[in-house]
């Protein structure tokens, strides 16, 4: 017994002593009750100098935490009992967020930097009138290839059928990528719901599997790292990542077009900092801010006037800012409704069950 | 000769079971900034690792939390398992019994998402209380499983020689029961411990409001890819657990040979 007390005991001074600790640093970092601001984002996707820089200039303190997925995210602001102030989804949970009423209207009085925003990526059908959300960062989906086994140059969706990468493509696993892969081939338009086109797309991706090796999911990055496959269907945030740590690895948009997604910054309906929120967002607007961030996140900017606090060879990288004539044809996805998307699901689980 | 296969074969399952962790200590040490290539020497990462204040408050309430919770579920889980031993009657005992294995086999997930439906319905904010008690009430089966050998293999004569000698219920208690079964509660703390740490899906749903813990803070890395830091933090983690075995097999050590009169 009297070693049972003695163990309770030693636990609970050890928690004390933690519990010091954890103030002290709190403390140190200024991290204390009264005027503060949660933001919800995804892991390490911001410059962490820029809070404490914001915290400095507002005086507001900052309490960030992260969430590694849209449905992560949208399950604990769905549920409440939390107070995020800003978080971060991507455009078509925005659009969700939107139809449930879990977002306040943005007051743009508030948030003057708008102006600096492209206005290529402002009013989008997943927001019209961006009532609801701001940009944060943007990409593309495209094609990322290993120079060392692909010798011939891939600018194209079509250069995919080459009988030369049979079993070396690895797809991602989303139907909404692979069947608009498959419309953008044909020149149509990845929101397209005419059901001669979606089967003509079907029967075409039915043709590219002796070159598919696999559909897979998050784990395609650690398989084109590893050189497990030549080419694979990725996020061009994925792309930068890899490029960034290996040389051989080279990304191209498709010239036929392809997904422009975005993140997005909005104002959950569980925030309680409404005013800080609004001066959040208006700081990561500033141009020399969203450079500095982006340089950091590596993916690419919204913000027009960011690009000129930006080393050149960043911006002038077309494959992660592409020239207009091809942003052109890139397309955000559509919310086409259930129906539609539960037949996008049946063709894509169809195209999957194909047999070589 | 003759144990040289079976040796083999256990220095192999080791190497298996270890390599993992020693390859992610080794390239905490990469100065490259990837764990593709070894390119040279830096404690960088570790000295980047103690300039986060944001990592190491999350490392520390990973800690606050563990130990507070396996404490408190050790306590509860003792008392919980005393109460299934010395039940009346079979069936409610078998009954006692099921509900408590029922919890420990469902999984995390629904246990974790029927926590923050029920939180958010009492009112209560997510973040350090939430936790705890998630991390408590999943704890507790833990430890009743691991007390009730113990009390189990108790042998009955020794409670009524102490009740022939003139012991309370409460002496029967304190200085019968509870050092006889002292090891098992012991293993008990540990293994709350040790699901607290490391615990994912419960935590995931329960935290909230700037307050998170370290399984769920890396998994939410995942879409960045996960920085060197992380093996700096994963490698001091490891050094603190061995130094943990090693000092609980030293006090074990002691304890036998003090042990050996009248349990007190």
């Amino acid at each position: 017994m009297k070693k049972l007390m003695q163990a309770l005991i030693a636990v609970v001074i050890i928690a004390a002593v933690l519990f010091y600790a954890v103030h002290r640093l709190n403390a140190s970092t200024g991290q204390t009750a009264g005027n503060t601001l949660t933001v919800f984002n995804w892991g390490d996707y911001i410059d962490a100098e820029l809070i404490d820089q914001f915290e400095k200039e507002t005086g507001v303190q900052v309490i960030y935490e992260t969430f590694d997925s849209n449905e992560a995210m949208l399950t604990k602001i769905e549920q409440g009992g939390t107070t995020y102030d800003v978080a971060v989804p991507s455009e078509y949970t925005i659009e969700k967020m939107r139809e449930q009423e879990l977002l306040y209207p943005i007051d743009h009085a508030k948030v003057p930097n708008l102006r600096y925003i492209d206005e290529r990526f402002m009013d989008l059908p997943f927001d019209p009138g961006n009532e609801y959300s701001i940009p944060y960062f943007w990409g593309t989906v495209g094609i990322l290839y290993n120079t060392d086994k692909v010798q011939s140059e891939i600018t194209a969706w079509n250069d995919l059928w080459k009988p030369e990468f049979r079993n070396e493509i690895l797809m991602i696993d989303g139907a909404r990528e692979v069947i608009g892969m498959g419309l953008n081939s044909l020149g149509y338009s990845l929101n397209d719901t005419n059901e001669a086109h979606l089967q003509e797309a079907k029967a075409k991706l039915d043709g590219l599997t002796p070159n598919i090796k696999a559909i897979v999911g998050d784990e395609i990055r650690m398989l084109m790292e590893n050189d497990e496959a030549s080419i694979g269907l990725v996020w061009s945030g994925t792309a930068s990542e890899l490029m960034w740590k290996k040389d051989n690895l080279e990304y191209v948009v498709p010239e036929e077009g392809s997904n422009l997604w975005f993140d997005n910054m909005v104002i959950p309906k569980t925030a309680k900092n409404i005013d800080a929120a609004h001066a959040f967002i208006n700081f990561m607007l500033d141009p020399e801010t969203a450079a500095q961030n982006a340089e950091y996140v590596g993916y690419s900017t919204p913000n027009k006037e960011a690009l000129t606090y930006m080393p050149k060879e960043m911006v002038e990288d077309e494959r992660f800012y592409p020239p207009a004539d091809l942003t052109e044809r890139l397309e955000v996805y559509e919310n086409l409704g259930p129906e539609m998307l539960s037949h996008y699901n049946e063709l894509f689980l169809k195209f999957k069950m194909h047999r070589k | 000769m003759a144990l040289f296969w079976p040796r083999a074969y256990l220095a192999f399952v080791f190497i298996v079971l270890y390599a993992p962790i020693f390859y992610l200590s080794f390239y905490s040490f990469n100065s490259g900034g990837t764990m593709s290539s070894f390119d040279g020497f830096t404690l960088d990462w570790y000295k980047e690792l103690f300039s986060d204040s944001r990592l190491l408050v999350i490392v520390l309430n990973t800690l606050i939390i563990a130990l507070l919770s396996a404490a408190i579920s050790t306590i509860i889980g003792v008392l919980g398992a005393l109460a299934i031993v010395y039940a009346r009657k079979r069936l409610y005992q078998h009954i006692l019994l099921s509900l408590n294995n029922v919890l420990i086999v469902s999984p995390d997930v629904i246990i974790g998402a029927s926590f923050l439906i029920l939180f958010t319905i009492i009112g209560i904010n997510l973040g350090f209380t939430s936790v705890l008690l998630a991390h408590i009430a999943f704890s507790v089966p833990i430890v009743v499983i691991m007390v009730l050998p113990k009390l189990e293999e108790m042998s009955s004569s020794l409670i009524d020689a102490a009740r022939d000698l003139g012991a309370s219920r409460f002496d029967i208690l304190t200085k019968v029961i509870l050092p006889y079964i002292t090891p098992g509660i012991f293993a008990g703390f540990f293994m709350a411990l040790t699901y607290s740490l490391d615990d994912f899906a419960v935590t995931f749903f329960v935290t909230g409001n700037g307050f998170t813990t370290l399984s769920v803070e890396i998994y939410s890395l995942a879409r960045r890819g996960i920085s060197l830091q992380i093996n700096a933090l994963s490698t001091l983690l490891f050094l603190f657990t061995i130094v943990l075995v090693i000092g609980y097999y030293f006090i074990q050590k002691r304890n036998e040979k003090t042990a050996v009169g009248v349990r007190k």
